[in-house]
């Protein structure tokens, strides 16, 4: 199940080889079209999400700057693109030589594989293609009546907010709709058992409160999904209200990724690296692969580099004795490096915690303990590195939203940009409750107007979050 | 097995309508960063982050606030490294690039992104935001046409301009050509038709040339602060004045007792002690502007930034003669800015405008700190002179 009408009759013939090596090794997947596109079209196509088409906004235009720029100076370079979507698209790069090729083409079935069969990516829609094109032509309807600046503006916002929901929801949501259905079996299965893990691991309260608890939020039930919550209860204009769905629609899609880069790319990244060795490969062709595969799991000191902290991880689990089918069908990120990250794993692959930057800006490593390590790593990457802001209550028409503080204080400059923007959708005041050095902090947002109070309601000693614009450059 | 795919001529034109698009949203994307650079132009006419960062054509400019607000962490601490070492040493090799998928699961820190404008693009928004009148040019007829350049051939001219080489070429070529060439005898007798001579290049319009002098005082009383403000000041004229000419050139000058012509890296990090005596720039002026850079080929405009103590109110004196006399007459437009330090008196400003009460080609201007030099800017350009 695999077709390239643009491919040229080599390649074509090398995906088909790939396909069956990949299908001999046990990886399933629905059908993957390969696409050849030119360095610059794959820039614009990434920026795009890996979509063709997506509504106007600038801010893909910055992200293809960026992208560009990478390439032109040399810094980056995008081998693929794989949609998750059914059938699976994946887009090649011309400039590739024939070894690359097939490299990624080993890749890419890693990847399509993961899409297909991890639990995380179960819920997510597979026929996004035509929806993202519905998405577009929605946005421009709405820009076409009301002018560029209104419906820009209101995308800005809603954009900003878009991580103001719960990974897990999706999931949670669906397994609710099955056992309405009368269909319990999601229930007991792996998927579940993860996601209680998961917020087990962070710490989330109650692993037994079941998801819908979260979900229902009219109740006064607290919640993480803001923006479902503001879709449902804010007062919007009938257009706002399309373009926010749109938003949170598109987030919730990508959500998935964010939460699995590591074990996705590292579970790619070793069936290449499997299916080429073990008989994809020309003798020929052995440094160029050794030299293109280095490359890509290549750490810069101090860095962590997904490729490789996830190709080592699978490495380790394989030698462990442990199902690598299993493994990359429940987990995302954080559960997967806390099911098979061990203190021997921190030793082979030289982990340390980072440790205080010095004032010159420079980084030292902190400790090497592997519990320590672990904890760490687990921290940075839980709710896909996001701070955890959660819809505690609405108090007499004002939304109480809560920072579920784990060490890490926000930049609350920033944050009071946040509660600005939510305000003009809530149209009644947001309060924000964090920590700041350990001290309770309240922020407070009325009329466009901040006030950072302690939580003892005095004032707190310092500045106030600066006002827009006036932000100073880091 | 094989399905068919879609039809390819409809995913091409697909793929070709996305281009299209990116297209336009890039375009949006750099007027959202002209829009966002214009609406904070005041704090960058204070601030020095475009100083340094201009290239030929264009400044790079690191635009902050351009990314969408998000709650984030504060700090970018802690996280997980992988690499040898000790615990304590320090982690080799940090360029703050981002590398190939960047930190895991963290966010990528400050994420300050470099936007390109043309310098004559960011000149004009310093125009609309000072409202700087377009600079008139000194007329025409006092400026002198200047000679130009013997690099040209034409086909006629008097013979003391012959150009032998050239003329010998057309005549031995011509000569080969009839068969008359005889190489026992090489006789080659070039006719009226092989004769060039040498021309003149039309040189550059005088008027569209100018040259800036920026003169600061770098005497122990100019602190840090100041030289920075020197310099935000400068970069901003610079661009100004390279927008209003064809040709710019920049001199750089630093005095304390004495006054030296030194490059543009030496003039903002030179750090000097001593006494003050700004009679000794102005003198090195007016002999540049007598020699090299002479009022009939140059729009001259010099600038000259100091914290206003002078040596002795003798040198005082011997500067406000210079001035009348000789650089005034000369200049465009003769700028005086005082930075304002915590030793210095302020005295020179006073004895200027006191002065040159009557004088338009003398401008003065006071900066308390960095805030004040967009004031400075208007005051200085803002004559269109």
């Amino acid at each position: 199940m695999v077709s390239g009408p643009s491919l040229p009759p080599r390649l074509m013939q090398a995906a088909l080889r790939a396909e069956e090596a990949a299908v001999a090794a046990g990886l399933s997947f629905f059908e993957v079209v390969f696409e050849m596109l030119d360095a610059a079209d794959v820039n614009a196509v990434a920026a795009y999400g890996g979509f063709p088409t997506r509504y106007p906004s600038w801010r893909f235009g910055m992200e293809y700057e960026r992208l560009s720029r990478g390439y032109d100076w040399g810094l980056s370079k995008i081998y693929e693109l794989v949609i998750n979507h059914d059938p699976t698209i994946a887009y090649l790069v011309r400039s590739n030589s024939v070894m690359e090729q097939k490299l990624v083409m080993a890749h890419v079935f890693g990847h399509a594989d993961f899409f297909r069969n991890n639990a995380w990516f179960k819920v997510t829609d597979r026929r996004m293609l035509e929806r993202f094109d519905e998405h577009a032509r929605r946005v421009n309807e709405h820009t076409a009546r009301l002018g560029a600046d209104r419906v820009e503006t209101f995308l800005d916002r809603a954009l900003s907010l878009e991580p103001l929901m719960d990974p897990h929801a999706p999931l949670a949501r669906s397994r609710t709709a099955m056992a309405r259905q009368g269909s319990g079996r999601l229930s007991n299965s792996l998927a579940e058992r993860s996601r209680r893990e998961l917020g087990r691991l962070m710490g989330d309260g109650d692993p037994d409160r079941g998801p819908e608890a979260q979900v229902e939020v009219a109740g006064g039930r607290p919640t993480f999904d803001i923006v479902r919550f503001l879709l449902r209860h804010a007062d919007l204009e009938p257009w706002e209200r399309d373009v926010l769905g749109i938003v949170s629609a598109e987030a919730e899609y990508f959500m998935p990724q964010r939460m699995t880069k590591i074990i996705n790319e590292g579970w790619a990244s070793f069936w290449h690296s499997r299916l080429l060795t073990e008989g994809l490969l020309d003798a020929s062709e052995v440094v160029e692969f050794a030299d293109c595969h280095s490359g890509a799991t290549q750490t810069a000191p101090g860095q962590l580099n997904p490729y490789k902290l996830g190709i080592d991880l699978f490495r380790h689990a394989e030698r462990q004795g442990m199902d690598l089918f299993r493994l990359r069908a429940v987990h995302n990120d954080v559960s997967f490096v806390d099911a098979v990250l061990d203190e021997e794993f921190v030793r082979c692959s030289s982990l340390f915690v980072m440790g205080r930057t010095d004032r010159r800006g420079g980084r030292k490593i902190g400790t090497r303990d592997p519990a320590q390590v672990k904890e760490s790593l687990l921290q940075s990457l839980s709710w896909g590195g996001q701070p955890r802001i959660r819809l505690s209550s609405v108090d007499d028409g004002r939304l109480l939203l809560e920072h579920l503080h784990d060490g890490r204080d926000l930049k609350l400059d920033e944050a009071g940009e946040m509660l600005r923007t939510i305000e003009t959708l809530w149209k009644r005041g947001v309060e924000l409750r964090t920590e700041e050095k350990g001290d309770g902090r309240r922020l407070i947002c009325r009329g466009g107007e901040l006030q950072l109070l302690s939580t003892g309601n005095g004032p707190v000693p310092g500045a106030l979050p600066a006002a827009e614009g006036e932000r100073e450059s880091a | 097995m094989e399905k068919k795919a879609r039809p390819r001529p409809e995913r091409e034109t697909l793929m070709a309508r996305e281009i299209y698009r990116m297209e336009r949203d890039r375009a949006r994307f750099k007027d959202v960063v002209r829009g966002r650079i214009r609406r904070d132009l005041r704090r960058y006419l204070s601030s020095s982050d475009l100083v340094g960062k201009q290239g030929d054509k264009v400044v790079s400019i690191p635009v902050p606030s351009i990314e969408l607000p998000r709650f984030r962490f504060g700090s970018s601490e802690g996280g997980v490294g992988q690499g040898s070492g000790d615990e304590g040493e320090p982690v080799e090799g940090q360029g703050g690039e981002e590398g190939q998928g960047g930190e895991a699961g963290e966010q990528a820190g400050e994420h300050v992104l470099e936007a390109e404008v043309e310098l004559e693009e960011l000149a004009a928004m310093l125009g609309e935001e000072l409202e700087l009148p377009r600079i008139e040019p000194r007329g025409k007829d006092e400026l002198l046409v200047e000679g130009g350049r013997w690099s040209g051939v034409r086909s006629q001219g008097p013979q003391s301009l012959r150009h032998f080489r050239r003329t010998y070429r057309r005549a031995l070529a011509r000569t080969i050509a009839s068969g008359a060439f005889d190489p026992d005898h090489p006789v080659v007798t070039p006719v009226r038709d092989d004769e060039r001579f040498r021309a003149r290049r039309p040189a550059p319009k005088p008027e569209s040339s100018a040259v800036v002098f920026h003169m600061m005082d770098v005497s122990g009383s100019m602190g840090r602060e100041q030289k920075e403000i020197v310099r935000i000041e400068a970069f901003w004229i610079d661009t100004w004045l390279r927008s209003q000419y064809e040709s710019l050139e920049v001199v750089y000058i630093v005095h304390d007792a004495t006054a030296k012509v030194v490059d543009k890296d030496t003039f903002f990090h030179l750090r000097e002690s001593g006494g003050t005596k700004i009679s000794s720039a102005y003198e090195l002026l007016l002999d540049l502007v007598r020699t090299r850079f002479r009022a009939e080929d140059y729009n001259i405009y010099p600038f000259h930034y100091s914290d206003g103590d002078n040596w002795s109110a003798r040198d005082t004196d011997r500067c406000v003669t210079l001035l009348r006399e000789e650089l005034l007459p000369r200049v465009n437009q003769f700028c005086y800015g005082q930075v304002k330090s915590a030793y210095g008196s302020g005295q020179f400003k006073k004895d200027l405008d006191l002065g040159f009460s009557e004088e338009e080609r003398l401008v003065t201007a006071g900066v308390s700190d960095r805030s004040g030099i967009p004031d400075a800017i208007k005051a200085f350009l803002g004559q269109g002179r």
